[in-house]
């Protein structure tokens, strides 16, 4: 017996670049997600080519958006509904690539799509939850479930719930899509030229953020879009073949802030897939070995007590988070 | 699965304390229950806050006996069997003492025979020791087969305890432990140890286990999420299974100050018998 009643076996994972990356990366899809710190046009651009944007934020009791953009029930691409609170990221991400044209991905995803096609929502969704390979895909990014405590009747102190809404161009409209929502929203269209449908989805989303008071909402915002690897390498080669050193130191930068990112990915993701029992165990041998365990029990005491008083101070309780 | 539930009450386990006679109570609240299963007689510890069975042991005629500890004070119990050196020890938890003895000749009745015919008293509710007073005890037969009200009395008292997750607050926390601060020095003063660490260390890194891959770990959100979980998790005093796995007695699990203590117990004995660590 574990853990959440409805979660149907989706651990909950963190809402991380690497970690969507890594998801991409086992679906056979040649995209990554990145950090969006900005919407201006610059940071977009940079971004280029960039396929949906993904607004995320902790779940708040919802101050009456009025909603901007009007439901769209014939809606003919791709849209399920959230149907295990758990999956939720997956979801978002399944509904950004059931819209991307000329996709290309692995089969199972492939199949999945398809099977999927003229569904409504409500079926998508369950048919996505069900999915055995997809869920074993999504958890294989938190500790194997036997190992993570879980049926200790544990208050859940991971994330709270993020929420993620999906921002993408799809015949000539900005549409969002919503787990949790009936129907995609259809906003408004947007011109080919220039930033395309970037201008149109900036305003919309910008008009959203406005909308809550800044205390009220913690999010952030997430782009998907091409990995940008492949093609830097095969760049950076040709201008070092055609012998243009400059353009080619600069690319070298680029390369190498790309690959660093992924080091730092690929450390992260081992580690959130790893079981650190064993190293708890063996770091507090060591230090009992060297006769520093019972000084490091002292000071953690001391620590735990200035924390209590400060916290009474302050008025909290200490329920432990 | 059919089984018929012949008595139960309030108990708590105990742990020996490793290499003494000591046994050391855990807080967990519990109960005992006595169970038929196709002709089977079952001993069953079921944690009250977590409505979880963790004992089940089956019991074979006049295999075992359940016996008072005669020292100390506590209401202990030990349950032992003459065709092993088993020994499980057990804590009274009804708030009276009262019904202790009727309880423990009734259990001693039925690991002689199975087919015993339990005898209680004139007072309330055989079955269930709950503190409450009792309802008629005119129609009570005499070789018990709990009725529903009883059975739904049972229910409530093995699901009414401490809630999920309070677990006992702690005087410190595993995190302000397993600082950089603390762990660091260690790189200097005893560079032998920091070996012993590698195969503890993710399988899958994307570079070779170091000195400041352990250090890049310590610090890193994930490690210190992972600590927080399991110092929450010994904190339920749940993880006696667990430790064993770590080759620590089961008694670790019950918390953090005896989890830290088993380690030094466990570090000292390893420098004794000076043998390569892994």
């Amino acid at each position: 017996m574990s853990g959440d009643d409805d979660s149907n076996g989706w651990q909950l994972t963190e809402s991380d670049p690497g970690v969507f990356s890594e998801l991409l990366k086992t679906l056979g899809v040649p995209l990554i997600v990145d950090d969006l710190y900005s919407l201006d046009p610059d940071s977009l651009a940079s971004l280029q080519p960039l396929h949906a944007l993904i607004f995320l934020f902790k779940w708040v009791s919802t101050t009456s958006e009025g909603m901007s953009g009007n439901y769209d029930p014939e809606f003919p691409g791709f849209f399920a509904h959230q149907v295990v609170n758990n999956a939720c990221a997956t979801l978002a991400v399944l509904n950004a690539l059931g819209n991307i044209p000329a996709l290309k991905s692995g089969s199972q995803l492939t199949q999945l799509l398809e099977f999927t096609s003229g569904m409504d929502p409500q079926t998508r969704g369950l048919v996505v939850t069900s999915s055995d390979w997809l869920r074993e895909a999504h958890n294989s990014l938190s500790p194997p479930s036997a190992i993570s405590l879980d049926g200790l009747g544990l208050p859940k102190q991971t994330e709270e719930a993020y929420h993620f809404v999906v921002y993408l161009p799809f015949m000539g409209f900005v549409y969002e899509l919503d787990g949790l929502k009936p129907h995609p929203i259809r906003h408004g269209s947007y011109h080919e030229t220039g930033e395309g449908w970037l201008s149109r989805a900036r305003e919309v989303i910008e008009n959203r953020i406005a909308t809550y008071s800044p205390e009220a909402l913690d999010f952030s915002l997430l782009a998907l879009r091409d990995d940008p690897l492949p093609s830097i390498q095969t760049e950076l080669s040709d201008l070092q073949a055609a012998g243009r050193q400059a353009e080619a130191a600069e690319l070298v930068v680029k390369l190498e802030g790309e690959t660093s990112k992924r080091n730092r990915w690929n450390f992260e993701n081992s580690l959130r897939r790893h079981n650190h029992v064993g190293l708890v165990h063996s770091l507090l041998v060591a230090l009992a070995k060297a006769g520093r365990l019972e000084p490091a029990k002292e000071s953690a005491k001391s620590i735990m007590k200035e924390r209590i008083s400060k916290a009474k101070m302050k008025g909290e309780t200490m329920d432990e988070s | 699965m059919a089984h018929s539930t012949l008595l139960a009450f309030k108990a708590g386990r105990g742990f020996r304390r490793e290499g003494t006679n000591f046994v050391d109570p855990s807080p967990t609240k519990g109960a005992i229950l006595l169970r038929k299963e196709e002709d089977l007689l079952h001993l069953v510890w079921k944690n009250r806050a977590t409505n979880e069975v963790e004992e089940d042991l089956i019991l074979f005629p006049s295999d075992a006996t359940f016996s008072k500890v005669s020292q100390g004070s506590g209401r202990v119990y030990v349950l032992k069997f003459s065709s092993s050196d088993q020994r499980h020890f057990f804590w009274m938890q009804d708030a009276s003492s009262e019904r202790d003895d009727e309880f423990v000749n009734n259990v001693n009745g039925f690991l002689m025979d199975p087919d015993y015919e339990a005898s209680w008293g004139s007072s309330s509710q055989p079955e269930a020791s709950t503190s409450t007073a009792g309802a008629s005890s005119s129609s009570v037969p005499s070789n018990f087969q709990a009725t529903p009200e009883q059975l739904a009395q049972l229910q409530q008292l093995l699901s009414s305890a401490v809630g999920a997750g309070a677990a006992a607050p702690s005087e410190m926390s595993l995190n302000d432990i397993l600082t950089p601060a603390n762990i660091t020095p260690l790189f200097t003063s005893h560079p032998d140890l920091i070996p012993t660490l590698f195969p503890h260390l993710p399988p899958d890194l994307p570079m070779p286990p170091s000195p400041e891959v352990v250090q890049r770990i310590i610090s890193s959100p994930q490690f210190r999420s992972s600590v927080s979980s399991f110092d929450q998790a010994l904190r339920t005093g749940l993880l006696g299974g667990l430790v064993r796995g770590l080759g620590l007695p089961e008694e670790a699990g019950t918390g953090i100050e005896p989890f830290l203590r088993a380690i030094q117990r466990q570090a000292d004995q390893e420098g004794e018998d000076s043998m390569d660590t892994d």
